[in-house]
């Protein structure tokens, strides 16, 4: 990663990470909210490889887990999986010229990190995180993260110096782990 | 270019691997004793840092967010009478403020009176968030060490105990709300408060389970509960913990389970007291 990567990409991070701190705590639906850092992880995998989905997960992991009153590394955790396993699927055989490959894939990969979180969680012990709430919370996370997969994608695409390479849904990812 | 794809994966699943392992040792970190001090304060920096920059923006975007948030309520709009249902929002919106200062008010005027606390002193802290995890039940408050708030106060609302401080930064601090499914609230009951049971959160907007009931205990639906002062002192006795919603006693086996509604309304809270009172004294 360049220097320039990394200073836009921490922008990015930083200006994802206000809009969850605002915006997105705001737009309740059944009584879950998005969640725009997981959706970061996973599309950054997307666009930029397996490689670049983890260091983004790990990243956008530790700043959530800084205001999550969960254990400290948790998201993390979930997040350097997400953002390497939707890396590696960017990077498989997959159509990925088909105009709903980013939306679907992010939408999944969002709603996998939600119940990944609360299994994750449960087993280092937090109580009442596997629930009916945490079923709700992974269909609220995947839609809205699949409908903001074009513009988060944009934003992984101009952090990775890749703005000038088209779009997803114009079949002009990068592939390989984008090295 | 066949022998740099197995170097390229390898070197994929060296970083994958060691960020998993720097997020468990993070995890574990956070999880003993001697080193949680470490996130903590982490937290806290982070804290101080974004609650200037996150009242900032919400000042400006709220509005925004309400906007949509109406239009979610109220159904898709359609574009031919979309600036006719924005008036209606924007008309909404001002009646809901209106009805949200003079609600605020009174939560003020109530807090000035908490008759069950007489010797307590309490720091007022308005709710400026809530809900940081879908998973969770918190919210976060605008006073912190700077104020006096410190880790592990009680914190209560108009109607009774809203929860127990888990975080505090110098501005702000983060309450466990008593229904979160971490939380769990010594209670007294019956006709002297002579009998003792243990209250547990059950998630966001869903009554607290009690358990641990004395054989033969009967109660009935709306009788109060309060903090028992016991459970390690986690809460002082005689705060307002809710009302008894729901009473089964198995006839067999002599237990019996109850829920309990929150005496404080905890999904409308404008504004909360910490109880500069130190658990475990």
């Amino acid at each position: 990663m360049t220097s320039r990567e990394v200073t836009r990409g921490l922008l990015v991070l930083v200006v994802t990470l206000v809009l969850q701190l605002t915006v997105a705590l705001e737009l309740q639906v059944g009584g879950a909210h998005p969640e725009l850092l997981t959706g970061l992880a996973v599309v950054a995998g997307l666009v930029g490889g397996p490689e670049r989905g983890a260091v983004a997960g790990f990243c956008s992991g530790v700043a959530i887990d800084l205001f999550l009153p969960t254990p400290f590394g948790l998201s993390a955790l979930v997040g350097t999986v997400i953002g390497a396993a939707a890396g590696q699927l960017g990077s498989s055989g997959v159509d990925r010229s088909h105009p709903l490959f980013l939306p679907v894939a992010a939408a999944a990969g969002s709603a996998i990190g939600v119940i990944m979180f609360a299994v994750v969680g449960t087993v280092l012990g937090q109580p009442g995180m596997l629930s009916a709430r945490a079923a709700v919370a992974a269909v609220v996370v995947g839609v809205s993260n699949g409908i903001l997969s074009y513009p988060m994608g944009a934003a992984c695409r101009w952090a990775l110096g890749q703005e000038g390479t088209g779009s997803a849904w114009r079949g002009t990812l990068v592939s390989g782990d984008g090295s | 270019m066949r022998v740099a794809r197995p170097r390229r994966s390898r070197r994929t699943l060296v970083i994958v691997v060691v960020l998993a392992l720097l997020s468990v040792t993070l995890i574990t970190l956070d999880a003993r004793s001697g080193t949680d001090r470490i996130t903590a304060g982490l937290r806290s920096v982070a804290h101080d840092v974004f609650a200037p920059i996150v009242a900032g923006v919400n000042d400006v975007l709220r509005p925004i967010g309400d906007f949509f948030a109406g239009s979610v309520h109220y159904g898709a709009l359609q574009a031919e009478n979309q600036r006719l249902q924005a008036t209606i929002g924007q008309l909404q919106l001002q009646l809901r403020e209106v009805q949200g200062e003079a609600k605020q008010q009174r939560e003020l005027r109530a807090l000035e009176h908490l008759d069950y606390l007489p010797d307590d002193k309490t720091v007022t802290a308005q709710m400026i968030g809530f809900d940081l995890s879908d998973l969770d039940a918190d919210i976060t408050i605008s006073k912190g060490r700077d104020q006096g708030v410190t880790v592990g106060e009680p914190v209560v609302g108009a109607g009774g105990l809203v929860g127990q401080v888990v975080e505090a930064s110098h501005t702000t601090a983060v309450v466990q709300l008593i229904t979160d499914p971490r939380s769990s609230v010594g209670v007294a009951f019956g006709p002297t408060d002579q009998l003792y049971a243990e209250a547990f959160g059950q998630g966001a907007g869903k009554p607290l389970a009690v358990s641990f009931l004395p054989t033969g205990a009967a109660l009935h639906r709306g009788e109060r509960m309060y903090t028992n002062g016991l459970n390690d002192a986690q809460y002082p006795a005689g705060i307002p913990v809710g009302t008894v919603r729901t009473f089964h006693a198995s006839a067999g086996t002599g237990t019996a389970s109850a829920t309990l509604q929150p005496m404080a309304n905890l999904s409308e809270l404008a504004y909360v007291a910490v109880v500069q009172w130190t658990p475990g004294l």
